[in-house]
């Protein structure tokens, strides 16, 4: 069997443009979430990207092209998967003009073409885990040696019916998303594109192993069992324990419900826990494109040393405190995203160079 | 490293019979509730190849993966249009998510495990990629859905 690396990586966040900007973004310690108005009178907190663009298509097909190539993958072949993560898709211009009458909107395959991508085209769609299980598809494909790289490309971009939706669920906060926070109270949205180009050949980060785990006990928040289900089935993909994890990048994306649920679920895997951190706080949930993302800043924190700050009092009662920098030596480390219908999903890599 | 599957169920229901929404509730013993026809033909499909495969609930370890050309379509058309018409909070937000139909199989099927939805415009590449993520002694479940027309089910063992 192959082994997978992350061969390159690109991100256009509420941090900015690319990563490097994000890098810079998040030493001077973060930004803030503007406005986004849905109808109605009705405005959430959003961590959107700095970019008015008003054509919706245009602006995503420009985005996508500059963070895949960020990460490198159009200077190769092109001829591997690509799995495009998305909750909402082209929804944002859908929303705006009907394109649905006489066409077949095929957004995934128009993606492609925005990257004259030339292998096989799949949309992972389990809302939030879809990034993380886009990852985990990918690396099947190419330990079986059915591919030799492929590329992630998580998409979330604005549009009303999200926010809208989420607002609808009474699941958004309407202050700031605060992460294992005292006062949390909800998700704060955002927007991101991210590439992950995932390879064969050797490279600093190698996708250890990961796992999925859905259960539909409660179709928008975490079940207790299954986020212990995934770390433990994660560790044994991995081939290594609980003790070897130095830190982990949970969901925690400020439920005052889901994380309760996700720290105590990690304490009985995790005794003592690692260090913690989260991205939440500093690009919002990007949702379908949050694994992808999470992934990318994730790993560009850890080689920089650039940390996200802590800026608010942490809940006492989760015994889970966020690090306030980034850990001396983490060989192994676990991302984790907990999704919208039941998904648990969680994905560990290993830095080769630590 | 290539599984050698067996076919233990295979299921088309093309087309899709009169009343099969009402089959279904009763073959499960409720109405699904919070989920739309898109995903209720998905519990439909998997329903019947698990019952031509004798199996009462999907066996833990089994993997789910589910496959169409496109999302729920009818529900995403119905809230781009409540999103253009200015309401605020689109009425059938959780419908037009995939994720919710494998939330819905877990939960009628009695089963937590690995499952994944994937749009794809090749149904063929869509089993191959199911074949490669699957676990392989534990098998596998794969569907294959097209909203309001047919269903596919196949039921794998390694």
């Amino acid at each position: 069997m192959n082994e997978v690396y992350l061969a390159g990586r690109g991100l256009a966040s509420a941090l900015g443009p690319d990563l490097a900007c994000a890098l810079v973004a998040l030493g001077q310690g973060g930004v803030a979430p503007t406005r986004f108005e849905v109808a109605g009178g009705f405005a959430w907190p959003y961590y959107a990207m700095a970019d008015e663009e008003a054509d919706w298509m245009a602006r995503a097909c420009r985005i996508a092209q500059r963070v895949a190539a960020e990460s490198g993958a159009l200077a190769g072949p092109r001829t591997g998967p690509l799995f495009l993560c998305s909750s909402s898709l082209d929804m944002g211009a859908l929303e705006d003009h009907s394109l649905f009458d006489g066409s077949d909107p095929n957004f995934p395959a128009l993606v492609a073409g925005w990257l004259d991508w030339r292998g096989p085209v799949f949309a992972i769609s389990t809302a939030c885990t879809s990034g993380l299980n886009a990852v985990l598809s990918a690396r099947s494909l190419i330990r079986n040696g059915h591919a030799d790289h492929a590329l992630v490309l998580g998409l979330e971009l604005r549009n009303r019916v999200t926010v809208g939706g989420f607002g609808g669920m009474q699941l958004l906060s309407a202050t700031r998303s605060l992460p294992f926070g005292e006062a949390r109270s909800g998700l704060v949205l955002g927007e991101a594109v991210a590439a992950l180009h995932l390879s064969s050949r050797p490279a600093r980060w190698r996708v250890a192993g990961g796992a999925n785990v859905v259960d539909g006990q409660d179709p928008a928040g975490p079940v207790p069992g299954a986020v212990t289900a995934m770390c433990r089935q994660a560790l044994a993909d991995s081939g290594v324990a609980a003790s070897d994890i130095a830190l982990i990048k949970p969901q925690a994306a400020g439920s005052p419900s889901g994380d309760a649920i996700e720290a105590q679920a990690l304490r009985e895997v995790f005794e003592p826990l690692p260090a913690l951190v989260s991205l939440k706080a500093a690009i919002g949930h990007t949702l379908g494109a949050s694994g992808a993302a999470e992934l990318a800043l994730l790993t560009a924190c850890l080689e920089s040393g650039v940390w996200p700050r802590v800026d608010y009092p942490l809940d006492a009662a989760l015994n889970a405190p966020l690090a306030e920098q980034a850990p001396q030596r983490a060989r192994h480390v676990m991302a984790s995203i907990l999704g919208f219908g039941g998904g648990h999903t969680a994905v560990v890599l290993e830095d080769c160079d630590a | 490293m290539s599984t050698s599957w067996h076919v233990s169920a295979h299921v088309v229901i093309d087309p899709l019979p009169a009343g099969w929404r009402d089959r279904l509730a009763e073959r499960l013993g409720q109405r699904p509730r919070r989920i739309g026809p898109w995903a209720e033909l998905a519990l439909y499909g998997a329903r019947c190849c698990l019952d031509a495969a004798e199996e009462a609930a999907l066996p833990a370890g089994t993997t789910l993966r589910v496959g169409s050309r496109l999302a729920p379509m009818a529900a995403a058309r119905a809230i781009a249009e409540q999103s253009r018409n200015g309401l605020p909070m689109p009425f059938a937000f959780m419908q037009s998510q995939p994720s919710q139909m494998l939330a819905a199989l877990s939960q009628h099927l009695v089963w937590q495990g690995d499952a994944r939805f994937a749009l794809c415009q090749d149904a063929h590449a869509a089993l191959q990629l199911a074949q490669q993520d699957a676990d392989a002694p534990r098998g596998l479940l794969v569907g294959w859905i097209e909203e309001d027309r047919r269903t596919e089910w196949w039921r794998l063992r390694a």
